[in-house]
C-alpha cells in the first residue's frame, strides 16, 4: 500500500488558536479518518480537495491531482474497462452537477497503476449563499468485495438450481429402479407426473432466485402439459392478477393444482373433449398483506359422482393446505362439475435468517 | 416390519410439528403406522397452543418452520415435562446450544429411526432440560452407542 505525505491532504491552514482553526482541525480529523473516499469538485469538475481514503483509493496524492490541473475524470476515470477512451461528456459523475443531493451510481475507475476497480459513488451539489451550485462533493467506495460476493451468490444459486433438479431426477430414477416390475404402471405414471409437477414449480422458483414465484407462472406451469408447453387455452380459462408467492406457497399450490388437474383428466371435465376448467382468482387486501381467493370450476364434463374415498389430492388440498397457510380449501362435487375454493393469506415474503443474508448482500 | 410390532408406542399421543405439507403427511402416516394417535401442527402459533392445551406423551418438532424455528414449542414442552425430539435435515450442529440436550432425528423421516427414538424417549430416566449450554448439562438421555443396548421398557 502506498503512503502519502498527509500534510498536503489538509484544508488551507488558518491561524493557530482561532475558532476557524479549531473547526478546520476537526474537519481534517473527520475527513482523513473517514474510510470512504471524499472528493470536492469545483465548477470545472476539477478536484480541489480529496481526503486520505481518496488518495489510497485512486493511487494519486492531492498534490499530484492539483498539479495536473484538469478534470478529475481525466485522472481516475479516463478509460472504459474494455480499453476505449472515456470522454468527460459521457461520465455520469462529472458530466454535470448533480440535480439532487445524494445521487448514486456505480462506475469503474482506473487506478494510478493502471488496474480497473469497481466503485459506488454518491454525488451531491455544493451551493453558495444564493443557493447557486458551485461545485460537487463526491463520496466513492471500492465495491470490489461486494461485486465478488454477488458473483459468488450467483454461482451458488446456479449450483443450488442444478442440485435441486438433479436430486429430483435422482429420486425419480431410484423410484423407477426400485419399483420396476413390482408395481403397476398406473402408480408409476402417477408418481412420475407428481415429480414433474414439483420439478416445474422449481423451475419457476429458480428463475426468480428462490425469493418468490409469480402466481401466474406457478398456475401456468402447474397446468401446462409439460415444462416447455403453454397452457391449452381451449381447455383452461385463467383469469386473475399476478403477485409474488412465497416459495412454500408456490410448491403446495402447484401440487394442489396438479392433483385437481389429474383428477379432472381421469374423471372430470378434462376426460371429455368439450370439458373446460376455469381458474379464477382475486387478491384482497388484508392486514399484513393480501389474501388469495382461487376458484377451480369444471364445466361441460361428465356428470360428477362424489367419490366414496378421498385420496392424496383431497388430503393435500383440504387438510394440509389450510393447516400450512392458515387458510381454507373446500372441494365440492356438484353434478355439473367439480369445484374447489382455496383461500390463502399471502403475508410476509421471507424466511428464517433472511435478514442475515440480505442485510449483507444488498444495500 | 419390526416397527409395527413395537406395541409400546401403541396409543401414544404424539404432537408432530412440521411445516411442509407433503412431509407432514409422510410423518403423520409413519406415526399412525406405529399405532400412535397423531396431532399435526404446521404453524408455530398453532403448535404452541396445542403443546399448551394437550397432554401429549411425545412430540416431534421440525426445527426449521420456514419463517421461524420451533424453539418456543420446545420451551412449552420442557415446562410441561413432555419428552420430544427435534427433526432436521441439517444435523445437530444447526441447533441452538441451549437445546443441545434434545435428541436429534435426521430428516428425511424413516420409520425405524423414528420408532427407535420415540421408544427411547419413553424409557429415558431423565428428561433433557434447557440450559445455557445444553451439551454441558448432566443428562442421561443421550443418544449414541447405548441406544443399541436393550433397555427396560417402562411398564405403564
Amino acid at each position: 500500500m502506498q503512503t502519502f505525505d498527509t500534510s498536503t491532504t489538509t484544508l488551507p491552514t488558518l491561524r493557530r488558536g482561532s475558532q476557524l482553526h479549531e473547526t478546520e482541525r476537526r474537519l481534517n480529523a473527520v475527513l482523513n479518518n473517514a474510510s470512504v473516499a471524499i472528493f470536492l469538485m469545483d465548477d470545472r469538475q476539477h478536484c480541489v480537495y480529496m481526503n486520505r481514503a481518496a488518495e489510497l483509493l485512486t493511487g494519486f496524492s492531492l498534490t499530484e491531482v492539483l498539479a495536473r490541473d484538469c478534470p478529475l475524470h481525466d485522472i481516475v476515470h479516463h478509460t472504459y474497462p474494455d480499453g476505449r477512451p472515456f470522454p468527460l461528456e459521457e461520465c455520469a459523475i462529472d458530466r454535470a452537477f448533480p440535480e439532487n443531493n445524494q445521487e448514486r451510481g456505480e462506475e469503474v475507475f482506473v487506478h494510478k497503476d493502471g488496474r480497473f476497480y469497481p466503485v459506488g459513488f454518491t454525488a451531491s451539489p455544493i451551493r453558495d449563499d444564493d443557493a447557486k451550485i458551485i461545485g460537487t462533493i463526491i463520496e466513492v467506495r471500492d465495491i470490489t468485495e461486494e461485486k465478488a460476493a454477488a458473483e459468488r451468490q450467483r454461482l451458488l444459486t446456479n449450483e443450488l438450481n442444478h442440485r435441486v433438479k438433479n436430486t429430483l431426477a435422482t429420486v425419480q430414477s431410484i423410484a423407477a429402479q426400485t419399483f420396476r416390475g413390482r408395481t403397476d404402471d398406473a402408480a408409476r405414471q402417477m408418481f412420475d407426473a407428481r415429480m414433474v409437477a414439483l420439478s416445474n414449480t422449481h423451475n419457476v422458483l429458480t428463475s426468480q432466485n428462490w425469493e418468490a414465484a409469480s402466481l401466474r407462472s406457478v398456475v401456468e406451469s402447474a397446468l401446462a402439459p409439460h415444462a416447455l408447453a403453454e397452457v391449452d387455452t381451449a381447455r383452461f380459462d385463467l383469469v386473475g392478477p399476478d403477485t409474488r408467492l412465497h416459495p412454500k406457497v408456490a410448491v403446495t399450490l402447484a401440487m394442489a393444482l396438479h392433483e385437481l388437474m389429474t383428477n379432472a383428466a381421469k374423471y372430470g371435465a378434462l376426460s371429455v373433449p368439450e370439458g373446460r376448467v376455469g381458474v379464477h382468482w382475486t387478491l384482497e387486501r388484508i392486514a399484513g398483506g393480501e389474501r388469495l381467493d382461487l376458484a377451480w370450476t369444471e364445466t361441460a364434463g361428465p356428470t360428477v359422482v362424489e367419490p366414496t374415498r378421498r385420496g392424496f389430492g383431497s388430503r393435500l388440498i383440504e387438510r394440509q393446505l389450510p393447516m400450512e397457510f392458515d387458510g381454507s380449501a373446500v372441494i365440492a362435487y356438484p353434478p355439473g362439475g367439480v369445484t374447489c375454493h382455496i383461500r390463502i393469506p399471502l403475508t410476509a415474503l421471507g424466511w428464517h435468517g433472511q435478514d442475515l443474508v440480505t442485510g449483507r448482500a444488498t444495500r | 416390519m419390526t416397527a409395527s410390532r413395537m406395541t409400546d408406542l401403541e396409543g401414544r399421543r404424539v404432537l408432530l410439528v412440521e411445516d411442509e405439507s407433503l412431509i407432514a403427511m409422510l410423518g403423520e402416516d409413519m406415526l399412525l403406522d406405529l399405532g400412535c394417535e397423531v396431532a399435526v401442527a404446521m404453524r408455530l402459533e398453532k403448535a404452541v397452543a396445542m403443546a399448551r392445551a394437550t397432554a401429549f406423551d411425545l412430540a416431534i418438532l421440525d426445527v426449521n418452520l420456514g419463517e421461524t424455528v420451533s424453539y418456543p414449542v420446545a420451551d412449552v414442552l420442557f415446562a410441561r415435562c413432555i419428552p420430544f425430539i427435534f427433526a432436521t435435515g441439517y444435523g445437530a450442529a444447526g441447533i441452538d446450544p441451549a437445546y443441545g440436550s434434545v435428541p436429534v432425528m435426521q430428516k428425511p423421516y424413516q420409520v425405524d429411526q423414528m420408532a427407535r427414538m420415540l421408544r427411547h424417549l419413553l424409557v429415558c430416566e431423565a428428561l433433557p432440560a434447557k440450559g445455557e449450554s445444553g451439551r454441558a448439562l448432566p443428562h442421561t438421555c443421550t443418544f449414541g452407542a447405548k441406544i443399541t443396548e436393550p433397555h427396560p421398557i417402562r411398564a405403564d
